[in-house]
């Protein structure tokens, strides 16, 4: 049986082995885990909740490979301690697609741009590229440079990337 | 079939990557996986004199503590370019020895990473220091004229003709020194390694450019059979020449697995990257050009001095390069070797070529000046049929039109010559600068099995890693038009040593190796084929063929090596041992080219140097994936202008290591730095190289970008950077 020590102002549960009870959603479903208070949200989604997308690439919140959104907003999640994310919401890259599978507009134009050589940092781009447009800052190509300089790409996928983000923008904004 | 170029065809793997599927070796997770973590070295030479775990084995979690006093029978599996498998000889953790700054000294494995990074931390050691060289100008470094080792027998040193005197003789003469740091390759996805035991049989999962190596190395660790280890590395998040043997951390990690009998994750955190695996190192260029009035190249000789490590001679082969650029009338090349108090460094994308090019091209640059001739002009004056440092021909050469076109595209007519001579309305000064690169032809051997199946599956199975090159694609596009399938219906499996050897892919080697390959197999398989279906196979798919036959299944395998290459090198193909043919192939020599125009303008305030524009012009031979290939050199393009402008490892001679070893302080280009960058092609086969026509060009890519940014910054400026 747990014993509930205390809670923090996000609700989050300690218990005697010095573990936190958390609850969260990731990609609309409610996930409950114990998990050391140490725990960042990226090695929780990668290592505990089989959802691999995000990226480790610095552990340093310095290349964005990890990028998902909490609350709708783009955060690193290798500098997000889980812990704060205890009754929030968190969308992966494997919680874009639509309902029937399909490729959210920003994959697709990824695809169409070859906006990725090795991949690795793509899920992170991504992620940042919705965040980008949402937040309204796609509104040029040297505001998409300036608003994208947080994902590193060390192949080098640059173009085709704000390639992608000004075709998948056009494509949000209509839907 | 050459005689066509390739349709825009999507890259086959893209699907899986914007989704984000587990595809790269650390997002594996299995049941009753441990989390390791290293403890490092915090001196930078010496020895360990004592080792405390006590606190690190006290933490909640802890499965075990690796030390070099418990490592028991393990041996180094010696240097890529010594005979060996591993980026070094020097395999840390298995003696008191301490080579180097940041180098391992424990390794802990725990039920949970935040368990194993916390034990990891209370491992402390006592040490007894010794004073290091660090740099190329510190004392107590050993200088090696590499002329004077073994590894002249195998790269040959570039002279031709009397260098010296037709360079004192010469009326017009450009001598000039340049300095190139240490540079990290930084792929985005770090090293790291899961391993698991089953049964007395090993399996290791990693991103990695060479399974082969990896598989071999790790059974000569520790002393099994090599079928006794498989290796699956089907994705790499990057490699760019860290990945290109065995890692320092993957014994550990199997032996970490071997101890605990449970599948153990290794994830080598970023700073770790900069000292656990190989890197650019520095090296030092000093030429001497000299040319007659008309601007003929008379004379070249290029001196180099390269770093390496205490314990291996990364072999230099830059002037392999530079002596290929123009028809020299004469060149001399030296290549020394400084032993310094590093891990020992490897290849870094272009490893020779890039610094080789920028040291000569900015020559070349300078020589133009001196001449008062245009930059491209002098260029083509001097190109040249036939290779200088041997007398044979290249087997193809489209270096002009790469000139050409590249100077049309990017509008070179409108410069003016004089420095300083182009500005814009903010105060901003234009620079436009150009440069050309090459990169040699190479070749390895390759097993390929291709099977295909009543239901439409064509699978190959061929020797290859994907690490975003697009390998994968070329091969679909291969296989696509020789069967006449759909390039989506052909999977491409690699990186696996359970289908086929897996020889290091680098070197821009592994489309001219895999996609002749590939073509043979489609070849034999067709032969196959007409066999089963005496009526004729023209217009039928081989599901069709398959059907009619009664058959389920029809399965070929063929080999295929460079040409000139003695049937023995596919035993070194299976040893995992580098079985690289070329740039010289007894009647031919092969290079790959390019041309990169830049823009640079220098704000007026800053100073600070952006580049909005460049143009380059490949000659890569056939091209087999117009997308993939064109992505390539663009990322090429990004490299250059981190490497000109951005990317250097500091080093502090008093402490070792590297200082910057994040990527917040070594500085990679990112979204903002980067402008618009168009690329084409000559798209020319060259069927004397191989039958399907391809030259490399991953690396080349990258050659000639940082001169031309240079060459862009004297125009804009009238300062020569070096």
């Amino acid at each position: 049986m747990t014993t509930v020590l205390g809670a923090d102002a996000d609700g989050a549960a300690g218990s005697e082995s010095g573990r936190v009870a958390i609850t969260l959603s990731v990609n609309g479903q409610a996930r409950s885990v114990e998990i050391d208070p140490r725990t960042s949200l990226l090695d929780l989604l990668r290592e505990r909740l089989g959802l691999a997308g995000a990226k480790k690439g610095c552990d340093h919140g310095q290349c964005g490979a990890c990028t998902v959104h909490l609350d709708g907003r783009r955060v690193v999640s290798c500098l997000t301690p889980a812990v704060q994310t205890n009754g929030r919401a968190v969308t992966t890259i494997e919680g874009l697609h639509g309902p029937d599978g399909e490729l959210h507009p920003m994959q697709q134009a990824f695809v169409d741009h070859d906006a990725l050589q090795c991949g690795y940092c793509t899920p992170g781009q991504i992620m940042a590229a919705v965040a980008c447009v949402e937040e309204g800052h796609a509104g040029s190509s040297e505001q998409i440079r300036e608003f994208m300089s947080g994902n590193l790409c060390r192949c080098g996928a640059y173009v085709g990337i704000v390639a992608a983000i000004e075709d998948a923008a056009a494509k949000m904004r209509r839907t | 079939m050459t005689a066509l170029p390739f349709p825009d065809t999507v890259r086959v793997d893209a699907y899986d990557k914007v989704r984000g599927r587990p595809i790269y070796g650390s997002d594996d997770v299995r049941p009753g996986l441990l989390h390791a973590a290293l403890a490092v070295a915090t001196i930078a030479k010496g020895r360990i004199t004592g080792i405390d775990t006590k606190a690190a084995r006290a933490v909640p979690g802890v499965r075990l503590v690796l030390t070099h006093e418990r490592m028991g029978a393990i041996k180094s599996a010696g240097f890529l370019m010594g005979g060996g498998y591993g980026f070094q000889s020097f395999q840390p953790m298995l003696s008191p020895a301490i080579a180097y700054r940041g180098q391992p000294i424990a390794l802990v494995a725990a039920d949970t990473l935040e368990q194993a990074i916390e034990a990891a931390h209370l491992v402390k050691a006592s040490y007894a220091q010794e004073p290091i060289s660090v740099t190329l100008d510190s004392p107590g470094v050993e200088v090696v004229n590499q002329a004077d080792t073994p590894l002249k027998n195998f790269i040959p040193e570039i002279v031709a003709g009397d260098a010296d005197k037709a360079f004192t003789e010469a009326p017009v003469k450009i001598e000039a020194v340049f300095n190139c740091p240490p540079q990290h390759q930084n792929p985005i996805e770090l090293i790291a390694t899961v391993a698991e035991w089953q049964g007395g049989k090993l399996t290791i999962r990693e991103g990695t450019q060479n399974a082969e190596a990896v598989r071999h190395g790790v059974a000569a660790a520790l002393g099994i059979a090599q079928e006794l280890v498989d290796v699956i590395s089907p994705f790499v998040g990057g490699g760019f020449g860290q990945k290109n043997s065995l890692q320092m951390q993957t014994v550990l990690a199997a032996v970490a697995a071997r101890e605990t009998g449970r599948p153990v994750k290794l994830v080598v955190p970023r700073a770790g990257v900069f000292h656990d695996a190989s890197f650019r190192p520095a090296s030092r260029h000093h030429i001497r050009l000299g040319a007659d009035r008309s601007g003929k190249m008379v004379a070249a000789i290029h001196e180099v001095d390269a770093q390496t490590s205490r314990h291996d001679l990364f072999p230099g082969e830059y002037t392999a390069t530079s002596s290929r650029l123009y028809g020299f009338g004469s060149f001399r090349g030296v290549e020394r070797l400084v032993r310094t108090d590093v891990q020992t460094p490897g290849y870094m994308r272009a490893p020779f070529e890039h610094p080789a090019c920028f040291a000569m091209e900015c020559c070349v640059d300078e020589l133009a000046y001196a001449l008062g001739q245009d930059p491209v002009a002098l260029r083509l004056a001097n190109d040249t049929a036939t290779d200088a440092a041997t007398g044979l021909p290249f087997s193809s050469r489209h270096f002009a039109e790469c000139l050409r076109r590249g100077a049309e595209l990017f509008g070179w007519a409108g410069r003016s010559m004089a420095p300083q001579s182009m500005h814009v309305g903010d105060g901003s000064q234009i620079g436009w600068g150009m440069a050309v690169g090459a990169y040699p032809g190479l070749t390895t051997p390759t097993i390929a099995h291709l099977k295909v199946s009543d239901d439409g599956e064509v699978v190959i199975g061929i020797g290859g890693h994907e690490m975003g090159q697009g390998i994968r694609t070329a091969l679909a596009d291969a296989i696509s038009r020789k069967l006449g399938v759909a390039a989506e219906k052909v999977r491409a499996v690699i990186g696996d040593t359970r289908v086929a050897p897996q020889h290091l892919t680098a070197g821009s080697w592994g489309t001219a190796s895999a996609i002749p390959a590939a073509e043979d197999a489609a070849d034999a398989m067709l032969k196959a084929l007409a066999e089963l279906s005496p009526a004729g196979v023209a217009g039928r798919t081989p599901a069709e063929i398959l059907k009619a036959a009664g058959r389920r299944s029809l399965e070929v395998e063929v080999q295929r090596k460079a040409p000139g290459q003695p049937d023995a090198i596919f035993g070194r193909l299976r040893a995992g041992l580098p079985s690289v043919g070329g740039p010289v192939y007894g009647s031919y020599v092969t290079f790959s080219y390019i041309a990169h125009f830049v823009e640079v303008r220098i704000e007026p305030g800053t100073r600070r140097i952006r580049v909005p524009r460049v143009v380059s012009v490949a000659d890569c031979g056939r091209v087999m994936s117009p997308r993939t290939a064109a992505s390539q050199v663009r990322g090429g393009v990004v490299w250059g202008i981190g490497a000109a402008l951005r990317e250097a490892s500091e080093v502090d001679p008093r402490y070792g290591g590297f200082l910057n070893a994040d990527l917040a302080d070594y500085v990679l280009p990112v979204n903002a730095d980067i402008g618009s960058i168009e690329v084409e092609f000559i798209d020319k086969p060259d069927t004397t190289f191989n039958s399907a026509g391809v030259k490399g060009l991953g690396e080349v890519a990258l050659t000639g970008v940082a001169p031309a940014i240079a060459n862009a910054v004297f125009h804009a400026t009238g300062r020569r950077l070096r």
